[in-house]
């Protein structure tokens, strides 16, 4: 016989494609919902987390920062312009306190400075000015732009001038917002916002002033619009730590921790959330490939009585395939850019957002290529079986079966074909290498696919050991149960019915379906948390001990002041010994090349620190204070903490551990107004960057400080509109006292996470939407099996009734079994992704995980139902006059 | 098997039945089956009556429209025109329900593949009709008729066989069985030996013949086979969807005489 030439298998298999559209629509479908999904959720979720990037590069004003307190010296110079020479901008912001005053009233005040290049500064987010100005125009050598309390304090108003050092200055506007106010450094003192020149042209830089520089950086962008990646800034922060090894770098990540948390748990998440949009996909396909095949057995018989080898039909049902498979992720790819179009639409509105809509080739051809190489692997294990179809199909409906045990059957179909099995292996890493190509969190990926392998196999066993003891029970109960029950559940393992797939796929679903959920649930919870409305927004520095209770009464009959303020003691002091080593001889075990330098708050740099160090106490004696969590060793007890002076301990924030390379039981020197004690490290704690004792690295007993000077720091939130009004009582009141206003920058935050939040709830509920079709789906690609039994049963009298409640019965059995192995699994997946990538805590929920349960059942019922509901009405004849 | 020649429009010798007390009445029924553009007439216009206890084989070429005919009698389809009565209720335009439960009650039915549910074993698909349509909802009564057929039909040691274990032989004999759990009072069978060979074929025939004389029950036969047509009272013949010849077979004269 001569060969067919894949020109005439084409043919054949383009004709059968054409004989009946309407089927092959719904496995086309099936394939163009999964790989829309894919692409669409992986489309949006890029083009989302680089606009929610580049906000909040906005908090550093830059993709990276160095602040040093010390002048470039020439190699770091010649460092610098050869980064300049590659394409990385830099900018430099000098901020110093210094004496300012009105040249009518001559009203000294001290008051904190910050100088810039308003051509360049800032890289990302914006200056607000009152009146709104571009930032070149309001800062040039003789202008400025000041917070409006020093209007306030020094009776002044927008056109007078102040005089700064040397310099005379016209107010043109008031400052409302920095983007980098956080970064910044909170110095005693109204702002004033000046240019690089009117600094010089004030004289008040020295050799010996204390002026911390920050410089900027902003790394070329790979494309327009898109900012560099996470991976390049950390790898021009190692680069910039070599040129600066002096300075404290930090990129934009480490700005606010939790906006960093928020991000993570986006990527993390929708990298979920790509996965499961995969595997769903790759689920609908096997389905309705499954479906398909099993009705081309006829033809494929007849083929093969008219003396086609199994070569031969292979060949065509696998060309067959890869139409249905490009056909179905070309649909899918446009259908997902139609998602990606439409997401910003539905989330303008909400958000106040647009991300851009960008035509991404990679995430075209992943699409592609997950839909096509996931419609052959689900189609190779039936395409192997057209090699046991026997001509006699034709002639004798009964499918025969063979009585050998699972695993021989197994063994004895990969024995025979070895090279479809070799196929398979290769697709397979294929889809596996897409998979992670998919994932951008490594551990997410990694998680998700050793899960995934688990649960297919326990799925696949348990799916067995299902029908097993479904057997069995019925061999024992048998005539014992009401009819349509036994006829329900038999009919799961009624041969030919794909039981054992759709349980795994139905399983595999649930578990994706509900992880998704649950991981998306508790991370909306914990960001929930950062974006409290209570937390302090606005920061109160140098208050006197006498001043305390005052504050704080103050505070409280404030009107817009929520919750409780927070003020805490600072201790000034200086590290001078670790483990009894002097802090100058001192080499931390375990840190980096790089010990002394790196990003971080308080003391700095472990020279930094034998310095200057602030030490505090929490308001509880035996608890850590509030938003401060122990994440090595323990607190104190209320008697160690009454025994501090004898025996001093300390806990301090892991930052600043880490830095320093100790543990608990290690010994830190202190030396505070000369007199040096020694604390033991009873804690390690780790902070959530929101609260006032955020900013305290070094909490020790009240007693172990008691005696030594202390200045007081506050914390407290108030309504964005009243910080105007809280600010001019406060000055009243406590003149001495510096509020510095973040409740814009705040804002910005809080914003940003709950745009986070919104997306992946949003996504979330897509891909469970799409998840849910696909299932449904594959629950439908059962019907055509249904129709002979329905007839069967009309023609035996059962009414329509009677066969649905057959069906609810062998649907609702179908449901429970799947989602049982798929929720527990979907707890496991969700606890492993939320503690080990998102650091995240996991709460099993057995309410909702029930409430999944019986939904799970109900969906699957009504799904079998609907699917059937064409089947029922069928009229006999018309089936029998098939045959 | 060679096809009987008939002569066309062979005046019927069937006996005229009162129509009060036909089992089966057939008046001008006409089924067409519209294929994309075309419409095929299947049945042109056939009237027939059965009478209680009768045995009538239905015969025709392929495509003649005898199985038509014989799922219209069991009601698995609507007519285009015409009636179909059963023991008096006219079927033809019952709800899909009702009809359900009218041919659960008066039909046994008998394909030529068997359609047993392969899920369930011999005893449960003979039982299948029994709880599908009992209502005195006395289970043993049914179980012991159920293992009293099986028993008749030779399958007493095959009861818990699934009907993969079972032969194509078996498996017609329990379908009969099946057909007669209620006693309906009318056996419709499609075709009963078609997938049989000579040995089961004849067995399940003489089952067939035998459970018609003991129940009593009015048999339609649609087959191609004239030897087992002769084992009819009747024989109604189709071609081109009209009946062609109405007959008693020589067995029923030899017995009438």
């Amino acid at each position: 016989m001569a060969a067919l030439s894949y020109g005439t298998a084409a043919r054949i298999a383009a004709r059968e494609l054409r004989s009946s559209r309407g089927k092959f629509f719904f496995v086309i479908l099936s394939v163009a919902i999964g790989v829309a999904a894919l692409t669409g959720v992986r489309g949006f979720s890029a083009s989302f987390r680089s606009m929610l990037t580049l906000r909040a590069r906005s908090i550093m004003a830059g993709d990276l920062s160095a602040r040093t307190t010390l002048e470039p010296t020439p190699d770091e110079q010649a460092g610098l312009d050869k980064m300049a020479a590659n394409g990385t901008d830099a900018t430099e912001v000098t901020e110093l306190t210094s004496m300012a005053s009105s040249p009518v009233s001559f009203d000294p005040l001290l008051v904190s400075v910050k100088a810039v290049d308003p051509r360049k500064y800032p890289f990302y987010g914006s200056v607000d000015l009152v009146p709104k100005l571009p930032l070149d125009d309001a800062l040039t050598a003789s202008t400025i732009a000041v917070a409006d309390d020093l209007l306030l304090r020094l009776h002044l108003k927008l056109g007078d001038t102040l005089k700064l050092g040397n310099g005379l200055f016209r107010i043109v506007a008031v400052v409302e917002n920095e983007p980098d106010r956080l970064s910044g450094s909170f110095a005693a003192g109204p702002r004033v916002l000046m240019s690089e020149d009117g600094l010089r042209a004030a004289g008040i830089m020295s050799p010996t002033s204390r002026a911390s520089r920050r410089y900027l950086f902003r790394m070329p962008l790979s494309k327009p619009g898109t900012p560099s990646s996470d991976a390049s800034v950390a790898a021009m922060k190692e680069h910039l730590e070599g040129v600066l090894p002096e300075a404290q770098i930090s990129d934009y990540r480490e700005a606010n921790p939790a906006l960093t948390k928020g991000l993570d748990a986006a990527t993390g998440l929708l990298s979920l959330m790509s996965l499961v949009a995969l595997v769903l996909g790759a689920v609908g396909v096997a389905m309705a490939m499954r479906a398909h095949l099993q009705q081309r057995l006829d033809s494929i018989a007849i083929m093969k009585s008219l003396g086609a080898r199994s070569g031969q039909v292979i060949k065509i049902y696998l060309l067959q395939t890869v139409f249905l498979g490009l056909g179905g992720g070309v649909l899918g790819v446009l259908l997902g850019l139609g998602v990606q179009m439409i997401f910003p639409l539905f989330l303008a509105k909400l958000l106040h957002i647009t991300p851009d809509f960008r035509i991404d080739p990679k995430a075209i051809v992943v699409g592609l290529g997950a839909g096509l190489l996931t419609t052959l692997l689900f189609t190779l294990p039936p395409l192997l079986d057209i090699r046991s179809v026997r001509p006699i199909l034709i002639l004798r409906r009964a499918m025969e079966q063979s009585d050998d045990p699972f695993g021989r059957r197994l063994l004895n179909k990969l024995r025979g074909n070895l090279a479809q099995v070799g196929a398979m292996a290769l697709i397979l890493v294929c889809l596996i290498l897409l998979a992670s190509r998919v994932s951008d969190s490594a551990i997410v990926g990694n998680v998700f696919a050793i899960a995934l392998a688990l649960i297919l196999l326990i799925l696949l066993g348990l799916a067995a050991l299902t029908l097993w003891l479904l057997r069995v029970f019925l061999r024992g109960t048998r005539l014992a149960l009401p009819s349509s029950l036994r006829h329900g559940l038999a009919n799961l393992y009624r041969p030919g019915n794909p039981s054992a797939a759709l349980l795994a796929a139905l399983g595999l679903g649930v578990m994706q379906i509900m992880a998704v959920y649950f991981v998306q649930q508790a991370v909306v919870n914990e960001l929930h948390i950062s974006t409290a409305a209570n937390l302090p927004n606005m920061f109160l520095i140098d208050i006197a001990s006498t001043e305390v209770e005052g504050i704080r009464m103050l505070l409280k009959a404030q009107p817009g002041v929520q919750g409780e303020p927070e003020i805490i003691p600072v201790v000034g002091s200086r590290l001078t010994e670790v483990n009894g080593v002097a802090v100058a001889d001192y080499r931390p075990k375990g840190v980096g090349k790089t010990p002394f330098i790196g990003p971080g708050s308080g003391g700095s740099t472990v020279r930094g620190m034998s310095r200057n160090l602030s030490l505090t106490w929490s308001p509880s004696a035996a608890t850590p204070p509030p938003g401060d969590k122990i994440v090595a060793g323990k607190w104190w007890t209320a008697a160690q903490a009454a025994d501090g002076a004898t025996h001093p301990l300390v806990a301090i924030g892991q930052f600043q551990a880490a830095r320093l390379g100790v543990h608990p039981g290690d010994t830190l020197t202190l030396t505070a107004q000369d007199d040096s004690f020694t604390a033991t490290i009873a804690a390690i704690y780790d902070t959530d960057s929101q609260h006032a004792y955020s900013r305290a690295e070094f909490i020790l007993p009240e007693a172990s400080l008691h005696g030594l000077p202390t200045v007081w720091y506050g914390g407290v939130h108030c309504d964005p509109g009243a910080t105007a009004g809280l600010q001019r009582a406060l000055y009243a009141a406590y003149p001495t006292v510096t509020v510095i206003n973040v409740a814009a920058t705040l804002e910005v935050v809080r914003q940003v996470i709950l745009q986070i939040t919104y997306v992946i709830q949003f996504l979330a509920a897509f891909s469970i939407f799409a998840g849910i079709v696909i299932l449904a789906s594959s629950i439908a690609g059962t019907r055509y099996r249904r129709v002979r039994e329905v007839v069967v049963l009309k023609t035996l009298g059962a009414t329509r009734p009677r066969i649905a409640t057959i069906f609810s019965v062998e649907f609702a059995v179908l449901g429970l079994v799947a989602a049982t192995v798929g929720l527990v699994f979907a707890n496991v997946v969700a606890r492993l992704v939320l503690h080990r990538a998102l650091k995240v805590d996991y709460h099993f929920q057995p309410g909702l995980t029930l409430l999944a349960l019986l939904l799970t059942a109900a969906a699957t019922v009504a799904a079998g139902w609907l699917a059937s509901h064409r089947v029922l009405g069928q009229k006999p004849l018309e089936v029998l006059r098939e045959e | 098997m060679p096809e009987v020649a008939l002569a066309p429009a062979v005046p019927s010798l069937a006996p005229s039945i009162d129509p009060s007390a036909a089992m089966i009445s057939v008046e001008a029924l006409r089924k067409s089956l519209r294929t994309g553009s075309t419409n095929v007439e299947i049945l042109k216009g056939i009237d027939f009556r059965v009478a209680k206890g009768e045995f009538v084989a239905i015969m025709g070429a392929s495509g003649s429209g005898k199985s038509t005919l014989l799922g219209l009698l069991a009601g698995l389809d609507n007519p285009t025109s015409g009636d179909v009565r059963l023991n008096g209720t006219a079927i033809s335009y019952l709800q899909e329900d009702k009809l359900a439960q009218l041919r659960g009650r008066t039909i046994g039915f008998v394909f030529q593949s068997y359609q047993l549910i392969p899920t369930l074993t011999a005893l449960e698909n003979v039982l299948l009709p029994y709880e599908l349509n009992d209502e005195s909802g006395d289970r043993k009564a049914g179980l012991a008729r159920a293992t009293a057929l099986l028993d008749s039909v030779g399958l007493s040691s095959r009861v818990d066989h699934y009907p993969v274990q079972l032969s194509g032989g078996e498996q017609q004999r329990v379908a009969l069985a099946r057909a007669f759990i209620l006693k309906p009072p009318i056996v419709l069978a499609d075709e009963p030996t078609g997938n049989l060979d000579t040995a089961n074929g004849s067995a399940v025939l003489n089952l067939l013949l035998d459970l018609n004389r003991t129940e009593g029950t009015t048999l339609v036969l649609v087959t191609h086979d004239p030897a087992l047509a002769a084992y009819a009272h009747r024989r109604i013949t189709l071609r081109d969807g009209l009946v062609v010849s109405d007959e008693r077979t020589a067995s029923q004269e030899a017995q009438g005489a």
